[in-house]
């Protein structure tokens, strides 16, 4: 398989105002260099800091890298081209209730990403969203409610929803699944997982629960001050640790990897 | 003798449309020196419970109990001040966000210091403020934190949140409680950090033999550290038991869920495989399902179930449902 993603060489600095001969640089991405296929999850896992959730903002676009390039199919991703980027990389964000718009309507929220990017026509659109709202397990007809109407889990739905109406190729998930409860948690790694079956998606798993960075991804990059200490196939990383950063987030969470054949 | 013995206590919310049953009969015992988890989702009335055992609920929240003893002590018999006086001697309590609990305008050893009762200094009166300040520092290393002079002097802004957390489990201990209550107290935390908290409690109620209430959300997160588990769902009491009890042979269908449902829990779990789950989502307060409030989500709800349950006990497991897992094991 091809890869779908690739990343080389990626830094990001940002630069500390001092005073004048003093100019000091607070490397937040030393370089760093991945890639990913298509139905394939990649897990990202480190402490506050370690610049996971800064690689998250660099891939869909909303910081810019000082340094480093991004393929999407072997195409070079420039920064000026925004909306071939927004197409193809969504995103979705831990905390749910705050990322929908209070004032808008569901209708009008999914509505705002179709109508910057696609050519559309109003009835397209709206058998777009209403396919798009039973894929995720909600119904046609809440497209006319509003965000405040729904429970939490039901707006993480809502928010993947307006990550997979472009159909795009790559969803990052920053710590999406962290806020919800455990019932509704599995509900909803169940359907990403079917997603990932029937569209090709490839997932950016942003978590610090091992267990479910375990069921869910199929390598793990581990992250600490900017650098990768470790990364590789999920289970063989979890198996035999070799970093300490990796083995101080296992023995943090009694992690043991016991019965694999 | 039980240290905390709850027997059916219901939290009624009156409004002026219809009175709701935010919490319904829940049993609740604590023996001395234990860690009990008190589990259950959003909505799940634990945290309701946490408070209105140390009584700060608001005039809205109607609380009843058919027994409600303190180290044999009939709390519901005594009058409000006699009723607080004992409670305030006793337990503490740490809350979920411990940066916004901590005033944000006063330094950390102002409010430690505060926090310490004056009846604990003994000396002249002259003598009161430099004892004052060593039982501040003394509290202070007794959470681990060892920088003592600069955490006295600054806010709670300028501390990260474990260590804010660390000081609120510090102003907790000032009273030297016999039980803490601990609600939610690593949410939102890294890891590492949740781990260390964890600790602190594990080892505070080894040294101190000091029983601890664990409120949490998520049933995998808190069952390295406890001993015994409540599970609650939708302001109803779920199951009962010791932590091996509630992980190797859980009773309730709900209980089970969840057990299967974290990632952690099923290591032999081939990866990607699909979790098993409860269809439907958690019912809101204002239109819960009569009898026992899992019956819509239950895989095994039959017609009874629109009666709730009667609490079973066996041997120290008690569950309360009609069709417990009892006989399949």
């Amino acid at each position: 398989m091809s890869e779908l993603l690739a990343v080389e060489g990626i830094t990001k600095s940002f630069k500390l105002k001092r005073n004048w001969f003093q100019k000091k640089e607070f490397i937040a991405l030393a370089p760093l260099s991945f890639s990913i296929e298509s139905k394939k999850t990649l897990a990202i896992v480190g402490e506050t800091g370690s610049g996971k959730s800064t690689l998250a903002k660099i891939l869909v676009g909303a910081e810019s890298p000082s340094n480093g390039k991004i393929f999407l199919n072997g195409q070079l991703l420039h920064k000026q081209q925004l909306k071939q980027r927004c197409q193809h990389i969504r995103m979705i964000f831990q905390d749910s209730g705050t990322t929908l718009n209070p004032s808008l309507t569901i209708l009008q929220l999914l509505d705002e990403p179709l109508k910057l990017n696609t050519n559309l026509n109003e009835s397209q659109r709206r058998q777009l969203i209403r396919q798009t709202l039973q894929k995720v397990g909600l119904l046609g007809d809440h497209m006319n409610f509003y965000p405040h109407m729904f429970s939490g889990g039901q707006k993480q739905r809502i928010s993947l929803a307006r990550a997979i109406i472009l159909q795009p190729q790559v969803i990052i998930l920053d710590e999406a699944l962290a806020a919800l409860d455990p019932s509704l948690r599995s509900q909803m790694i169940n359907l990403l997982l079917d997603l990932q079956q029937q569209m090709g998606l490839a997932y950016i798993l942003i978590s610090h629960n091992l267990g479910i960075v375990r069921h869910f991804s199929d390598q793990v990059m581990v992250m600490s001050q900017g650098e990768v200490v470790e990364r590789g196939e999920t289970l063989s990383v979890m198996k035999n640790p070799k970093h300490k950063v990796t083995k101080k987030l296992m023995m943090s969470q009694n992690f043991q990897l016991k019965h694999h054949k | 003798m039980n240290l905390l013995d709850i027997r059916n206590l219901s939290i009624e919310l009156k409004t002026k449309n219809q009175n709701i049953l935010a919490v319904d009969r829940v049993s609740l015992s604590m023996k001395e020196g234990e860690v009990r988890g008190l589990v259950g989702e959003s909505g799940s009335g634990k945290s309701l419970l946490a408070q209105a055992i140390i009584g700060v609920l608001d005039d809205k929240w109607h609380v009843h109990a058919d027994r409600f003893h303190w180290r044999g002590i009939d709390l519901l018999r005594l009058d409000i001040e006699e009723r607080k006086s004992i409670l305030c001697r006793d337990i503490a309590m740490i809350f979920q966000e411990p940066m916004a609990s901590l005033d944000p305008t006063t330094t950390i050893g102002e409010q430690l210091a505060e926090a310490i009762d004056s009846k604990q200094l003994s000396g002249f009166f002259w003598q009161k403020q430099q004892q004052r300040k060593e039982a501040v520092i003394r509290l202070l290393h007794k959470v681990g934190i060892k920088k003592h002079i600069q955490c006295i002097r600054s806010y709670p802004h300028q501390l990260t949140e474990a260590i804010c957390q660390r000081v609120m489990i510090a102003i907790a201990l000032a009273s030297r409680p016999v039980l803490l209550i601990a609600d939610e107290p690593t949410a939102a935390m890294e890891s590492t950090n949740q781990g260390q908290i964890f600790r602190l409690l594990a080892s505070l109620n080894q040294l101190k033999n000091m029983s601890i209430l664990l409120i949490s959300h998520d049933l995998e997160n808190i069952t390295h550290w406890t001993n015994t588990i409540t599970v609650m769902y939708s302001g109803q009491f779920v199951e009962a038991g010791t932590t091996e009890q509630i992980f190797n042979k859980p009773l309730h269908p709900y209980t089970r869920a969840l057990v299967d449902s974290s990632p952690k829990a099923n290591l032999q779990l081939p990866s990607k495989s699909r979790l098993m789950t409860l269809p439907g989502s958690i019912p809101i307060l204002q239109h819960l399902p009569i009898g026992c409030r899992l019956g819509p989500r239950c895989p095994r709800a039959q017609r009874a179930c629109v009666e709730a349950p009667k609490v079973q006990n066996y041997h120290g497991h008690k569950v309360s449902c009609h069709f417990s897992l009892k006989d399949t094991y």
